[in-house]
């Protein structure tokens, strides 16, 4: 199983290639059995480094030592603290009580198609916020979400940047919509979060517009992909940011 | 604290674990690695004046890597045969099930073990690459080999890795 396209398709999936050559590389491997497999073991074997593989943290002995010989280096003293602030456990923790708040109502009778759609989603995008697993890949490059998401996936979802409208990209993660596998794109909007679902378009009706414990949801179907927009963010704000993944070529 | 030594806490020290973790995968030796890591950022601080900007990570772990290379033979012999030592310290996982953390905590081992197999030219490319998210140019410059090299060692080195990791899971 070999392809001389091999190395192009991991620079694509290591988020290297430009946007031109990135779209080629992932016609290709839409159309290439060898390179998505390839992709497929890729992912996997970069999911289960990261995963197992330990990071290394200095001892607080070696970081004393490095300090005092910065010092003899230096001949002076009192270093500076330097703190490293992890974004997202701030940002989460705001809206930490709200999702355990509506975690605690999600069982409504409802009834099925439509409605279990726009359940399914809202469960999702709260079951993630509760555990704080919305993100299994953090970037705000769409050079390194997108990939990340074709050996996981088997549908490659729009990943665009709408900082300039105040929509930043944060990362991605795989969930499931009603028992289908979803690609997530999330999204950063002020305190909000947003959700976007991607997955395979199926026969049945999609909800629209609703609203499911206090969180928002649109819906709405783009060639064979279903799409739904969901956040704790207003209408208005949805509404735009809906439109702007709309307005996106595929 | 002069304007040097500030300048070199804010740019450069937050990446000591990323140069200490880089040690101990090359040098297989917590010890070794707190010695290299030592060295390496003396040196870095005393070259401070000539880092032209830029990012200081791939910098400062080029220096790591210098370090290690001008190692003593024994220090590098060593870690062609060992595992790293210690691991268990560090392994340490938030895992609040024990039985699952003893399980992959036995699976980090045998991972571990796989990669230590590697040949160190394509160990170093794969661990810059999924370890400390270096780019191809980055690798290429802490490598000092040219970007298709680092191409075709990560893809030698996914390769191999994957194979021993199946073959060590079948057997
Ligand atoms: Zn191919």
């Amino acid at each position: 199983m070999n392809c001389s396209e091999m190395l192009r398709t991991q620079a694509f999936l290591d988020g290297e290639l430009d946007d031109t050559a990135a779209k080629q590389a992932e016609r290709h491997i839409e159309n290439c059995k060898a390179c998505r497999a390839f992709s497929a073991s890729i992912a996997d074997l970069s999911d289960m480094l990261r995963k197992q593989i330990p990071h290394h943290r200095a001892p607080d002995a070696l970081r004393r030592r490095v300090g005092k010989l910065l010092d003899e280096a230096e001949e002076a003293a009192d270093p500076t603290p330097f703190r490293r602030r992890n974004f997202w456990m701030g940002a989460l923790s705001g809206s930490g009580g709200t999702a355990l708040a509506a975690g605690l109502a999600l069982f409504l009778i409802l009834p099925p198609s439509a409605a279990t759609l726009a359940q399914s989603v809202t469960d999702a995008h709260v079951r993630a916020l509760m555990n704080g697993k919305t993100i299994q890949v953090v970037s705000s490059n769409h050079h390194t979400v997108k990939p990340w998401f074709a050996g996981r996936v088997a549908l490659s979802p729009p990943v665009a940047d709408f900082q300039q409208q105040g929509f930043v990209l944060a990362g991605g993660r795989i969930d499931k919509v009603a028992g289908t596998q979803a690609a997530v794109v999330v999204y950063r909007h002020g305190k909000h979060e947003i959700d976007l679902f991607v997955w395979p378009a199926g026969k049945g009706a999609l909800p629209g517009e609703n609203t499911t414990q206090g969180y928002h949801a649109m819906f709405w179907r783009g060639g064979d992909l279903n799409f739904a927009a969901v956040s704790d963010t207003d209408w208005t704000e949805l509404r735009k940011f809906s439109g702007l993944v709309r307005a996106e070529p595929e | 604290m002069d304007e040097r030594r500030r300048r070199f806490e804010t740019m450069a020290l937050p990446h000591l674990d990323a140069a200490y973790s880089l040690a101990c995968w090359l040098s297989r030796s917590q010890t070794d690695a707190e010695d290299i890591v030592q060295e390496a950022m003396l040196r870095a601080f005393r070259a401070f004046d000539g880092f032209r900007g830029g990012d200081v990570k791939p910098w400062l772990l080029a220096i790591v890597r210098n370090c290690w290379r001008n190692a003593g033979a024994d220090v590098r012999r060593r870690a062609q045969t060992a595992l790293l030592d210690d691991g268990d310290a560090s392994l340490a996982s938030d895992e609040p099930d024990p039985e699952a953390s003893a399980m992959r905590t036995s699976e980090s081992r045998r991972l571990d073990e796989a990669i230590a197999l590697l040949p160190e030219e394509f160990r170093e490319a794969l661990l810059l690459r999924e370890m400390e998210d270096m780019s191809y140019r980055e690798i290429a410059t802490i490598t000092g080999v040219p970007i298709g090299t680092v191409m075709s060692r990560l893809a030698r080195a996914r390769a191999m890795l994957r194979e021993t990791w199946m073959a060590r899971n079948l057997a």
